[in-house]
């Protein structure tokens, strides 16, 4: 039960944080837009990313709040785990590191790519079920949100073929699989590399215990006439 | 110009200083990302400083690091390898995320604002908060500055006489992993909050507790202060946040505290583990304010002085400041208004500033209460369409706007605020506020529970004229300056009407506001003297586990999300259609 419960609230967990992220990335592209027509598109797109986020988070919450104190404690959502998880780049937002037209095809085609893995969270929650109806309204509006960016590349880029954004699609798609493919590896080489880690701290600390960081203490001394170039 | 600047192991900021020592511009990384108590490199800030001043890396002069990065990565370090074995996967992670410790400040500023590290330079965490106090104090040599957090780059609380700007000594201090801050954290994490953030909630959540019940009493012993040796004293076979890089308490605290909250449950007053768990938070609120009047006792005397710079992740802890007032010696604590980790921008600019200044200065200015410069007229073109689809403009000027606002307030409408410039936070003092009539119990719940989604044991703030304060509350000379950046709570007088009202928490204080008359908030309050309301509930404009709003977009947002009709802007009075 305990590893079942827990793999739930981690799918809702890791959904919550992806819509948090998606979220968080319409919002900057309203602000950085150059039309108030495209503001107000990305707004409308950020809003239902953060009722999606909601949406998930209650999910969390209705079971976590059933769940072994000790497992539910891993689920907390803290902000600044969107990045260290990735799902916001340390380099900034998409909108501040792609060209535009890249962004519109990232955004056309996670979309579906996410609809795809509501459907993998619709099987774990059922589908003849409040939680079920509320995860087919997110499907819907990620659909809708495909839409939306379809619409923009034929309005504003008229010479795109469809094969461009067939294009655009499996380009994504690859990235996306090998994102998924190299996270999996990463956890599989940290379990091997784990014991080498924990060995190369070990002569670290016997290294750092030899480091005498008192005389780097302050009592009696000018704060101000400590040399400010000084990393100590 | 000079600029300050933090980060990494913090919430990070950027603040900027111009040549005569004014503080032109300051951005929290977090508002700007929208990533609570974001710890990244405050990209952002800076480019948005550089942007809205019109300046370039060659007009910077000068640019400082709140902290001494290598010492900051090798004190918990140390301490964490004179704890092997338990501490191996402590030591790992800390040698694995190297670069994503403040090491990196000099490689991420040649990155991203090439130029600029050849100006870089360093200052102790405690100094950096030290320099973001004094500027508020209006006497600034002769004066004890007392810096309580969880950690800086060395200590974890200090004691400095400034005797002038450019003489401020280290009289004593303490070292980690002994800390008041890391303790209290830990019980936040304990009763199942977000450490750096539920901190406030503990603090709200003690007023229910009884600070001598037997639990409380076991809180309180796990942290106190030796007489003899002038220490803090902490068991830390109870702690692990220095052993750990997961867990901040260890089993040994489960054995004689119980299982830690589950952080999904709801607590609620009418449940029956809410007084245990408000227990559990009076001890702690208790141990950190004796141990706070412990330090600052020894401080003065050590110093000689009455006057108190108080700073700090500790110093927000506004509950504490009333009893610290209360100390026969002390004539007045000034605390800054954003005295946490983030503030410290402040403190490193004007250090940058002074260190380039060869000891000619005398005094800093005092900084104004909203120095994140944001400008509206380009995010109102932006938002035309927004506004015009989901929003219905009330008024379209100032005064028009007040007239309206006034009458909506006393129909016990909920106002939301995104006026020009915004506060030092991560209180908000007007600019981005949610307000409502302060003695309506209705009002003041929408705000709370509805709006907000808060949890209903946390109270909200209220704001008012001195006249006002002084009539019903037992305001502390020693805190005046507090009392303007809603740092500071005090008591309601004796049978005083005032206990009755819903913004009045359950011990009977309330962290208030005096507003400054310059401000919306005292017009607005002028106008509604005559409906016989005189205090206004004052929240942040933000959800709860949010960032505070910063733009107009972000105020859209909030009204589209979340049950807040009414919004006042730079251009007008805005009623959601949503």
């Amino acid at each position: 039960m305990d590893k079942e419960e827990s793999r739930y609230l981690n799918v809702m967990h890791e959904t919550a944080c992806a819509e948090f992220g998606s979220a968080l990335e319409m919002l900057a592209a309203c602000k950085s837009s150059d039309k108030e027509s495209f503001a107000y598109g990305y707004f409308e797109h950020s809003k239902d990313e953060y009722n999606h986020t909601k949406t998930f988070l209650s999910l969390l919450s209705k079971v976590g709040k059933k769940s072994d104190v000790n497992i539910a404690r891993n689920f907390r959502l803290n902000a600044n785990s969107l990045i260290t998880k990735g799902y916001i780049s340390r380099k900034g937002y998409l909108v501040e590191t792609m060209s535009i037209k890249d962004f519109i095809a990232y955004v056309y085609t996670n979309e579906l790519l996410a609809k795809e893995s509501f459907e993998k969270i619709l099987k774990l929650v059922r589908k003849n079920t409040k939680e079920g109806n509320l995860i087919q309204k997110i499907m819907k509006d990620e659909l809708r949100h495909h839409g939306m960016a379809q619409q923009h590349f034929l309005k504003y880029y008229p010479r795109l073929q469809p094969w461009h954004l067939l294009i655009y699609k499996l380009r994504e798609s690859v990235k996306n699989k090998g994102r998924k493919f190299y996270d999996k590896n990463l956890k599989f080489l940290d379990k091997i590399l784990t014991p080498l880690y924990l060995s190369m701290a070990y002569f670290a600390s016997k290294i750092v215990v030899r480091i005498d960081l008192k005389e780097f203490k302050r009592e009696g001394k000018n704060l101000m006439e400590i040399h400010p170039k000084s990393i100590i | 110009m000079f600029l300050g600047i933090t980060g990494y192991n913090h919430e990070s900021s950027a603040a900027l200083v111009n040549d005569n020592g004014n503080l032109v511009n300051y951005y929290r990384e977090e508002v700007l990302s929208r990533i609570k108590g974001d710890k990244s490199f405050p990209k952002r800030s800076i480019n948005e400083i550089l942007k809205f001043n019109n300046l370039s890396i060659d007009d910077i002069k000068g640019v400082a690091f709140y902290e001494r990065p290598l010492s900051a990565f090798l004190n918990p370090l140390k301490i964490a390898a004179l704890n092997l074995p338990k501490s191996l996967s402590l030591i790992s992670h800390q040698c694995r995320n190297f670069d994503k410790s403040s090491i990196s400040c000099f490689l991420d500023i040649s990155k991203n604002f090439s130029g600029l590290e050849k100006k870089l330079i360093y200052l102790d965490h405690h100094l950096s908060h030290t320099l973001t106090a004094l500027p508020y104090s209006s006497i600034q040599n002769d004066i004890c500055s007392i810096v309580i957090d969880g950690f800086g780059d060395r200590s974890t609380s200090s004691i400095s006489k400034v005797n002038n700007l450019f003489n401020i000594q280290e009289i004593w201090s303490c070292e980690y992993p002994v800390s008041l801050g890391l303790f209290y954290s830990a019980i936040t994490d304990y009763l199942g909050f977000q450490v750096n953030e539920g901190e406030y909630k503990v603090m709200g959540l003690a007023a229910f507790g009884d600070s001598n019940s037997e639990i409380a009493k076991k809180v309180y012993q796990l942290v106190s202060w030796d007489n003899s040796s002038k220490r803090i004293v902490m068991d830390m076979s109870y702690f692990s946040y220095h052993v750990s890089p997961k867990e901040s308490f260890s089993e040994k605290l489960i054995n004689i505290l119980g299982e830690p909250r589950n952080p999904f449950a709801q607590l609620l007053p009418e449940e029956s583990d809410f007084e245990y768990y408000a227990n559990i938070a009076a001890g702690a609120q208790k141990a950190i304010t004796d141990n706070l009047c412990h330090i600052f006792t020894f401080a003065n005397s050590i110093t000689g002085s009455k006057r108190f710079l108080f700073s700090g992740g500790v110093a927000s802890n506004s509950a504490a400041l009333d009893t610290l007032s209360r100390l026969e010696f002390v004539d007045e604590i000034i605390v800054p208004p954003s005295p946490g980790d983030a503030g410290c921008s402040i403190g490193a600019a004007y250090y940058a500033y002074l260190k380039s200044h060869n000891k000619s200065i005398k005094k800093l200015p005092k900084p104004n209460l909203f120095p994140s410069k944001f400008n509206s007229s380009r995010q109102k073109l932006l938002a035309k369409k927004i506004i015009k689809e989901k929003f219905k403009i009330l008024a379209n000027n100032y005064e028009d706007s007040i007239t309206k606002a006034v009458a909506l307030l006393k129909k016990g409408e909920v106002i939301g605020t995104i006026l020009n410039d915004s506060e030092t936070g991560p209180r908000a003092l007007g600019n981005r506020s949610l307000i409502c009539d302060g003695k309506s119990q209705d009002a003041v719940k929408t705000l709370n529970s509805f709006i907000k989604n808060r949890s209903p044991f946390r109270p909200t703030a209220p704001c008012m004229k001195m006249s006002t304060a002084k009539k019903y509350y037992d305001l502390r000379p020693e805190l005046m300056g507090c009392y303007r950046y809603m740092n500071a709570t005090c008591k309601c007088k004796d049978e005083n009407i005032a206990i009755n009202f819903p913004t009045t928490h359950i011990d009977g204080t309330v962290r208030l506001q005096i507003v400054d008359e310059s401000h919306l908030l005292h017009k607005l309050l002028t106008s509604l003297e005559n409906e016989n309301i005189d205090i206004l509930a004052n929240s942040s404009l933000n959800v709860s586990g949010d960032p505070t709003c910063f733009d107009l977009i972000d105020g859209l947002m909030m009204c589209s999300l979340r049950p807040l009709k009414y919004i006042f802007t730079d251009f007008g009075l805005l009623e959601s259609l949503t």
